[in-house]
């Protein structure tokens, strides 16, 4: 950016030794504009550049991987185990600490709030798309000597040196499922809340996830919370940090706050009907 | 007369005598405070009004703007205060191009045009075929409207309405304000005033004024109201160059067709504060999508 400020500091300087900017005196940048009428004889004319005859000419090009005659490339070897059922593979686009740290640095997150799918959607610069099978956010280690919040957390998947510089710094990070109708209430909450339905229960993990959340190492959601603060503990010797204690923390209330396995929003629970054009909600009676 | 002819001139010999630095405006403050800012006795104190950063932090603290506040109450100048303009508003990189690309969309999308021919079949008559196929000696011809007959219909000529509207990108429109309001400080164009209540309904107080300070000759005053005070009103009602306009009316076009711009202390802040949200907002990648009808 800071050539641009210097650009538009000389540009301005310039521009008090220049005839005053007028409508008269406008006109686009050169070549900006193109010209929608096709040129005759030596400027462009003839053949206007498609050539003579073929495919050139009536641009009927060959279909994609079609080689004229040959086996093509993609039927040549009859089995490609790697694609087997990459249509269903769920993503989970990558954040780093870093871009985390410049989210919370530049007010865009709240770091006195737990922080899940929906705080980092509505920070703007980060989208996800359920739709193309993006289950949720990895949280990815570049910049992971400079991340420097003490954060409540929850990703969809994460590495041993993201939750190790994330507890370094006293903060909590846990790693959830959600289900694709879950997520995109997660993606857009205002928007799904105009609808008026009573929020559905969050579904649980498929088979192939189970192990995933069920494990403390990865301090899965499903995990049992004692072998999760027991793997903190084991964590903080490995990597040679001294764990801060959360329990002594003035934000150990927020540090806390954790979603049931079941709920999808922070504070609100499965069959609570939130109207946003009353700002009310309507609870279960049971 | 002789003496505004001179300070203009001066202003372009010393081009930093109106758009200052920081440094050097407190310098020049202290310096000019018994002349230039003198009021007279019984009237407020200077008026000072500093940039609140708080809110929205420029891009660079280094291109600080600062303007006189000029009364309205008199013809002769008096310098009533000064204000801290925000630089991303007022020293934005001036985007001429972007400038230019306000104007073309201001001029089409209200554009219709209404220009119309008649096709063959549009064209009285022509049903018969005009003479025989064969056996004439002459072209072969199934109908004298046809376009290459005088007289027949006209092939692609333009038809009626043709609308040429189209949105231009929202940040294209912002950055056509920024850029023009820093083209118009840039180039002294920009003047500050207290407020809008002048003392008289008369046209000729305008022009003296305008004469006077070497305005325009065209002016545009923006204030952030749009209810103009009665004086303003009847004194500007009679001069065509000279006009009124409410701030969140303006736009590239006016402010490029008047030469001189003037801005209410209020509709400076009005202008900043809106400028700045939008140039500031998180959610700023909802503004780009397609333009829709009926869009709230």
């Amino acid at each position: 950016m800071a050539h641009l400020r210097e650009t538009s500091d000389k540009a301005l300087k310039l521009l008090r030794t220049l005839p005053r900017v007028q409508i008269g005196n406008l006109r686009p940048n050169p070549n900006s504009k193109q010209n929608d009428k096709r040129g005759r004889a030596q400027h462009g004319g003839d053949k206007h550049g498609a050539g003579n005859k073929g495919s050139g000419q009536r641009q009927n090009f060959m279909r994609l991987g079609y080689e004229t005659g040959n086996q093509p490339f993609y039927l040549r070897f009859p089995y490609e185990p790697y694609y087997k059922g990459h249509h269903m593979k769920r993503q989970y686009p990558p954040i780093s600490l870093l871009q985390l740290q410049v989210l919370i640095d530049t007010n865009r997150i709240d770091t006195s709030q737990p922080i899940d799918i929906s705080t980092l959607c509505n920070s703007g610069l980060l989208k996800l798309k359920p739709a193309e099978l993006e289950y949720g956010f990895q949280l990815t280690d570049d910049g992971l000597d400079n991340f420097k919040a003490k954060i409540n957390i929850e990703v969809q998947h994460a590495s041993e040196a993201v939750i190790a510089a994330i507890e370094k710094n006293g903060g909590v990070i846990r790693t959830a499922y959600y289900d694709p109708r879950s997520l995109h209430m997660l993606v857009n909450p205002k928007k799904w809340f105009q609808k008026g339905v009573p929020i559905p229960s969050r579904m649980l993990p498929p088979q192939d996830a189970v192990d995933y959340y069920t494990n403390p190492k990865n301090r899965g959601y499903l995990a049992n919370p004692e072998e999760i603060s027991q793997d903190r503990l084991v964590l903080a010797q490995k990597y040679g940090y001294e764990l801060p204690k959360i329990e002594k923390d003035s934000a150990y209330e927020m540090l806390t706050t954790a979603k049931d396995p079941r709920q999808v929003f922070y504070g609100l629970e499965p069959g609570w009907l939130v109207n946003i054009v009353d700002k009310t909600i309507t609870k279960r009676k049971d | 007369m002789l003496k505004n002819i001179l300070d203009k001139s001066r202003q372009v010999v010393f081009p930093v005598a109106r758009t200052l630095t920081r440094s050097s405006v407190h310098g020049n403050v202290v310096n000019e405070s018994p002349a230039a800012v003198a009021t007279p006795a019984g009237t407020k104190t200077p008026l000072i009004l500093p940039q609140n950063y708080g809110e929205y932090a420029p891009v660079s603290r280094n291109t600080p703007r600062q303007a006189w506040i000029e009364n309205t109450d008199a013809v002769q100048e008096r310098k009533v205060g000064l204000i801290e303009l925000h630089p991303d508003v007022f020293a934005a990189q001036p985007r001429v191009d972007i400038i230019q690309e306000n104007v073309e969309w201001q001029r089409k999308y209200r554009y219709v045009s209404f220009a119309q021919t008649k096709t063959r079949a549009e064209v009285r008559g022509g049903g018969r075929k005009p003479w025989p196929q064969k056996g004439m000696g002459r072209a072969r011809h199934g109908s004298i409207r046809s376009p290459l007959f005088k007289g027949g219909g006209v092939v692609h000529g333009p038809r009626s309405p043709t609308t040429h509207f189209y949105m231009l990108p929202f940040y294209k429109r912002v950055l056509g304000l920024t850029s023009t309001l820093s083209v118009k400080l840039a180039q002294d164009d920009l003047h500050i005033i207290e407020n809008v209540d002048i003392p008289t309904k008369d046209g000729q107080f305008l022009k003296d004024l305008i004469a006077e300070r070497n305005w325009g000759p065209s002016v545009l005053i923006v204030d952030e109201d749009h209810m103009f005070p009665a004086n303003i009103c009847q004194a500007t009602d009679e001069l065509g160059y000279v006009n009124l306009m409410p701030s969140f009316g303006l736009n590239v076009y006016s402010m490029l067709k008047h030469d001189t711009l003037v801005l209410t202390v209020a509709a400076v802040k009005h202008l900043e504060q809106r400028l700045l949200y939008q140039l500031n907002r998180s959610d700023a990648a909802s503004k780009g999508g397609k333009f829709k009808l009926d869009q709230v």
